[in-house]
């Protein structure tokens, strides 16, 4: 199981006129089979995070060590927006991102179209899509290279409630069977007390605040007496903090 | 209490469906161009047989019945043979190196430093310029027109491909080095796929400046060619002849831009919902 291990890690972004600071000194570790989420306001440093710890960006100190046993894990990514390759086919977007080719690897992206349910769009386009579909390919695309560790950012913010909540439903059946770790980024509280079972919370400037077990048995419904409890209680610590304050 | 919704099924359209509408959009358009067609010859008719002497400006069938005459007399073929052996060898060497110096430029800040200057020369460049020049270094012969073409055409695609580069979306690349994807499987599937309307507007561009500059250059050297035909039906002061070879021309530029290369574009870009419409 995909272990990650974050060490004093910081990253700037140098442009002509100043130097902004989007994570500064972070620690954290994750182990198998975790469901975290990373929480903060926008701009705190969350999707540089993940975008650190998939290899697009690099950080400018620390250490990132992400394994499974004793080689590097495999990473699979979520994105906010699809970013599906317009003139591929949904099943070719899938077969895009395997490392190898042939019918059992086919056999495998059909399976995991099959579990976002949109096995009957596997030869359109994703032009051909709606928004909340393309986000279904982009989480069976992650998937399908059965990754040991799955990253997402945000991927439900830029859909509709229902179509966001039906995806969280069908995200967390698809972490209980497949036993991935998850690290998963969002700045809407309720997603992360529903779906978690730890909670990471990042300040403006990229600081590391707190690291919460959320201790509540699944399924939660987001409409309960406990994970209302739960949230009210991290959006205090959230203000407590002065951590939305922009 | 539970509240009953009342739903009313959706009205039935009595406007014509997409299918129906696309159908008679295509033939109005149709209809205009043949209207052009017609309009443009009446015109030519008119002209012809009342305001100029028809030595000068000869009536549409005249000139039809020697269009005629050059293919039924297997002149069309060996001359268009020429011309386009041109435009293929140096249209082909302009689409490798202009492909291959927008990738460069970019992609790379400092290529586009050492090359945009000498990319935007030629450019701006008459065409006419290049022909003279290369009519002088390799005179008569095929060469030259060929050179003349691949200098002119080659700058029309590096610009095209530049821009293209530029516009690749981070976001795409971004996720196929996420997932592990190498530079050449990047290059690929990402890149090449998303220059392929870059590639198709360089590609008429280009096809069209090289169609122009290798009949300008056979009318200055060469010794067989559209251009070259031209030349000696303008020095016949035939101008029946050279009308024939001009409409000839324009016949087949006509017939690869609509028959093969908007075609070929429909098929590449089929993922687009506007062109699979």
């Amino acid at each position: 199981m995909a272990t990650i291990k974050v060490q004093d890690l910081r990253k700037e972004f140098v442009t002509d006129t100043s130097t902004v600071v989007a994570i500064e000194n972070v620690s954290f570790e994750v182990g198998g089979h975790e469901f975290v989420s990373v929480v903060g306001p926008s701009g705190c440093g969350k999707s540089t995070l993940l975008n650190i710890l998939s290899g697009i960006e690099s950080a400018t100190r620390g250490t990132v060590d992400i394994t499974e046993g004793d080689r590097k894990a495999k990473l699979g990514y979520v994105f906010q927006s699809a970013r599906l390759l317009p003139w591929r086919s949904v099943i070719d977007n899938l077969l895009f991102v395997q490392s190898s080719r042939g019918p059992q690897v086919r056999a495998r992206c059909e399976r995991y179209l099959d579990m976002v349910q949109l096995s009957h769009t596997a030869k359109q386009y994703p032009g051909q899509l709606s928004g909340g579909m393309q986000q279904r390919v982009g989480i069976a695309r992650a998937f399908s290279i059965e990754p040991d560790l799955l990253l997402m950012d945000e991927p439900f913010s830029h859909l509709d409630a229902i179509t966001a909540r039906s995806l969280r439903r069908e995200l967390h059946v698809m972490w209980q069977e497949t036993g991935k770790t998850v690290l998963f980024v969002t700045h809407d509280v309720s997603e992360a007390v529903e779906l978690s079972t730890r909670i990471i919370m990042l300040a403006k400037g990229g600081r590391l605040v707190a690291d919460l077990p959320v201790e509540l048995p699944f399924p939660r419904d987001p409409a309960s007496d406990a994970v209302a409890l739960a949230r009210a209680d991290l959006l205090r610590r959230f203000e407590s903090l002065d951590l939305l304050a922009t | 209490m539970q509240t009953k919704l009342r739903l009313r099924p959706p009205p039935v359209s009595a406007a014509p469906g997409g299918d129906e509408r696309r159908r008679v959009e295509r033939r109005r358009r149709w209809l205009w161009r043949i209207a052009g067609y017609v309009f443009f010859i009446s015109l030519w008719q008119f002209t012809s047989s009342f305001l100029v002497a028809d030595f000068i400006v000869p009536p549409p069938a005249v000139i039809l019945a020697e269009m005629w005459d050059i293919i039924a007399s297997g002149q069309v073929w060996v001359h268009f043979g020429a011309t386009l052996r041109t435009i293929a060898i140096g249209f082909a060497v302009a689409f490798a190196l202009g492909s291959a110096t927008g990738l460069l430029m970019g992609r790379s800040r400092w290529w586009e430093a050492f090359l945009s200057d000498w990319v935007m020369a030629t450019l701006t460049t008459p065409g006419l310029i290049f022909a003279l020049v290369t009519a002088m270094i390799f005179g008569l012969g095929p060469t030259g027109p060929i050179v003349a073409v691949i200098v002119t055409s080659f700058s029309y695609i590096a610009v095209n491909v530049v821009e293209g580069v530029k516009a690749v979306p981070r976001d795409l690349t971004d996720m196929a080095r996420s997932f592990g994807r190498s530079q050449p499987q990047i290059l690929r599937h990402v890149y090449l796929p998303f220059l392929a309307p870059y590639f198709f507007t360089a590609t008429r561009y280009g096809f069209s400046i090289a169609w122009k500059i290798a009949t300008l250059a056979e009318v200055i050297v060469g010794t067989a060619g559209i251009g070259f035909m031209m030349r000696q039906k303008f020095q016949e002061f035939s101008m029946q002849g050279f009308l024939a070879w001009v409409l000839l021309f324009f016949a087949f530029a006509l017939f690869l831009e609509r028959v093969v290369l908007q075609r070929q574009m429909k098929h590449v870009l089929r993922w687009r919902p506007e062109v699979a419409r």
